[in-house]
């Protein structure tokens, strides 16, 4: 590793931590109600308390998260839970306007 | 999509608004017998007095803990209650399976929809359940062990990948969480406990009466409210709010309450045109209401609110008074007679104007006034340390220390999620060296508010020009939803901000800044997140 060079924005900042504890820590620190800390990698905040690693802009990949239900509190799990919430919407990053909130006390 | 934005109105910030809705037959509809008719299919009607069905009987939760679990049976497995039932069941539920107010204690501010609370909970429980979920969304739970092991299984089966996400996948998590974390909860936060024996015991105080109320809400400032509630039926009731801002502007409004558990309040009420909630709990005396109101559709934009039913002083604004200084000062509260007293140093030169519930004072407080807080007195009621004298200000502290907004709108369904700000301000205290643990807390100051990028990724993204702007009260608006092409890669307008708020005091001038991270659009909402 010490031959190679960080080439881009996120791996300099995984350079900049020293551990995996470190990340650890700091994703610990990271809990605003409301926020999810999952952060591989991460819905509203990255690892490394930013938003430089995030998946950019969100909704290129926003299926990759509902169907793989990575984010269950943030984007409707279509695994389970609300299997027709984007049945209309088969672009989100065309037709992004058309997806709604979903209310579980509905 | 339609039903969606009516949905959105109606819950989108409190299910339990329709609560207050409920016609008066509906509280007596016997909780036990529409289990009963609507539940059974599923749970078991074991005949045993003390846990008489089969899951249900082994919890406790808040109301707006039991109207998800519901919700979540009519959604997901297909269980039929009509609304005026489902009303009927949430009542019943919380009032028989609710929690003691002393249960709920520091953890309220997920139920009154606080925003930017920072959270942390044992290191077990924030990496098992608080991934995903608030730590005080499971510390409002009580339940057997083997309940809680039950709830482990239901993750795993309604959401598989749980196991797979970071911080699960490197470890055991399924054996964790069954193991270790269940028995854990299973003792922390027991189905049986001494304090819900007691409450249950105890008798609760009806909140009927004349009630003056102080608050805060980031749009107008403080404000002080006569409050007058009718009871319409058992646990049911009327209010009118009347009231001014401290600009002098008129606040006015009516709405209705439903009162939980023999003390949860909460409360749909139309304030100067606008949809709000009060999610408030009732001292064990009946005497005291305390918690936040804040916008049915935009649950950020709320505040504080006290209101007292007995002789008490609720409010001093400002909060404090420079040696030397001549200002005018409002104290507030509930039936304020007799003379003001102001502490050592502090001198009313006259009474401008008073009633009953509000008094504005001209004080002086000479130069040689030593420094530090002053109990205020009117008559027999007083507040203690509630005006601070100070030498200068020594430093300010933005608040919320941590915040988050969200983008949204743009042409789409979501909308924006705001942010707001506060300045603290500080006077050094004895030893003359601000930020050290003898630092006198003046109070909430006027600032001057201004955004910059937080890091050099955010200067170098130019967040500052796509992520928001804030306004003169310290209301941060952010940008639009959506991919943005003028960005690099498209990216959304999200942003890496610190917001500086700057205090004028006198010929001082002090700036302290806080983190906001402008973020993206959240997909669920939830009454407890």
């Amino acid at each position: 590793m010490k031959h190679l060079k960080s080439f881009n924005k996120k791996a300099k900042m995984l350079d900049r931590t020293v551990s995996p504890e470190q990340v650890e820590d700091v994703v610990a620190m990271q809990s605003i109600v409301g926020c999810t800390s999952v952060n591989d990698p991460g819905w509203e905040v990255d690892p490394f308390g930013g938003l430089g690693s995030l998946c950019q802009p969100m909704e290129a990949d926003l299926y990759g998260c509902a169907d793989a239900c990575w984010w269950p509190a943030q984007v409707p799990d279509t695994m389970s839970s609300h299997p027709n919430w984007s049945q209309d919407v088969v672009k989100a990053d065309e037709d992004w306007r058309k997806l709604d909130s979903i209310f579980p006390e509905e | 999509m339609k039903k969606n934005k009516i949905t959105r109105a109606l819950l989108g910030a409190g299910a339990l608004t329709l609560m207050s809705l409920s016609p008066a037959q509906a509280q007596d509809a016997d909780g036990a017998s529409i289990i009963r008719e609507r539940c059974t299919a599923c749970h078991i009607d074991s005949g045993d007095a003390d846990k008489p069905f089969s899951r249900i009987s082994e919890q406790r939760k808040t109301p707006e803990g039991w109207m998800m679990t519901i919700s979540r049976m009519q959604k997901l497995r297909g269980a039929v209650i009509p609304a005026d039932e489902k009303r009927a069941l949430v009542k019943y539920l919380a009032d028989n399976q609710g929690l003691a107010p002393a249960e709920t204690e520091g953890l309220r501010y997920v139920l009154e929809k606080e925003p930017n609370v920072l959270e942390s909970f044992d290191p077990l429980i924030q990496e098992t359940c608080v991934r995903c979920h608030s730590g005080a969304r499971i510390a409002l739970q009580r339940r057997t062990e083997e309940e809680w092991k039950w709830l482990v299984h239901f993750h795993m089966g309604q959401q598989p990948t749980a196991e797979l996400h970071a911080g699960a996948r490197d470890r055991d998590w399924f054996g964790i969480a069954l193991n270790q974390v269940a028995p854990k909860l299973g003792q922390d936060y027991a189905l049986n406990t001494q304090q819900w024996s007691q409450w249950q015991a105890a008798t609760k105080q009806p909140l009927n009466g004349s009630w003056a109320m102080s608050g805060f809400l980031p749009q107008k400032g403080n404000f002080n409210a006569d409050v007058v509630v009718t009871q319409t039926d058992k646990d049911h009731y009327e209010l009118t709010l009347n009231g001014q801002y401290e600009d002098g502007s008129k606040l006015s409004g009516s709405g209705k309450a439903v009162v939980y558990t023999g003390y949860e309040w909460r409360a749909s009420v139309t304030v100067d045109g606008v949809k709000m909630r009060q999610v408030l709990a009732a001292s064990a005396d009946g005497k005291t209401l305390t918690g936040r109101m804040f916008e049915r559709d935009a649950d950020v934009m709320g505040g504080p609110v006290t209101a007292v039913k007995a002789n008490a002083i609720t409010k001093i604004s400002p909060s404090y008074i420079k040696q030397g200084e001549r200002k005018l000062i409002t104290i507030s509260g509930n039936q304020l007679k007799g003379s003001v007293a102001l502490g050592s140093g502090v001198k009313v030169i006259r009474v401008e104007s008073r009633d009953n519930n509000h008094l504005t004072v001209l004080v002086e407080a000479s130069r040689s006034a030593a420094v530090g807080s002053r109990n205020v007195q009117v008559g027999k009621t007083s507040s203690k340390a509630a005006l601070a004298v100070y030498d200068q200000l020594a430093r300010v502290e933005i608040t919320p220390v941590e915040s988050i907004a969200r983008v949204g709108g743009g042409g789409g369904l979501i909308p924006k999620q705001k942010s707001w700000y506060r300045a603290v301000g500080y006077a050094a205290g004895q030893d003359g060296k601000p930020g050290t643990a003898d630092d006198l807390r003046l109070g909430y100051m006027p600032a001057t508010w201004s955004l910059k990028p937080f890091d050099e990724i955010a200067e170098h993204d130019d967040d500052i020009r796509y992520a928001g702007t804030i306004d003169s009260r310290g209301i941060f608006t952010p940008g639009d939803a959506g991919p943005n092409p003028d960005r690099k890669m498209s990216t959304n307008n999200v942003g890496n901000l610190a917001v500086v708020g700057t205090v004028q005091d006198g010929q001082q001038t002090v700036s302290a800044q806080t983190h906001l991270l402008v973020t993206v659009q959240k997909f669920v909402q939830a009454l407890i997140d």
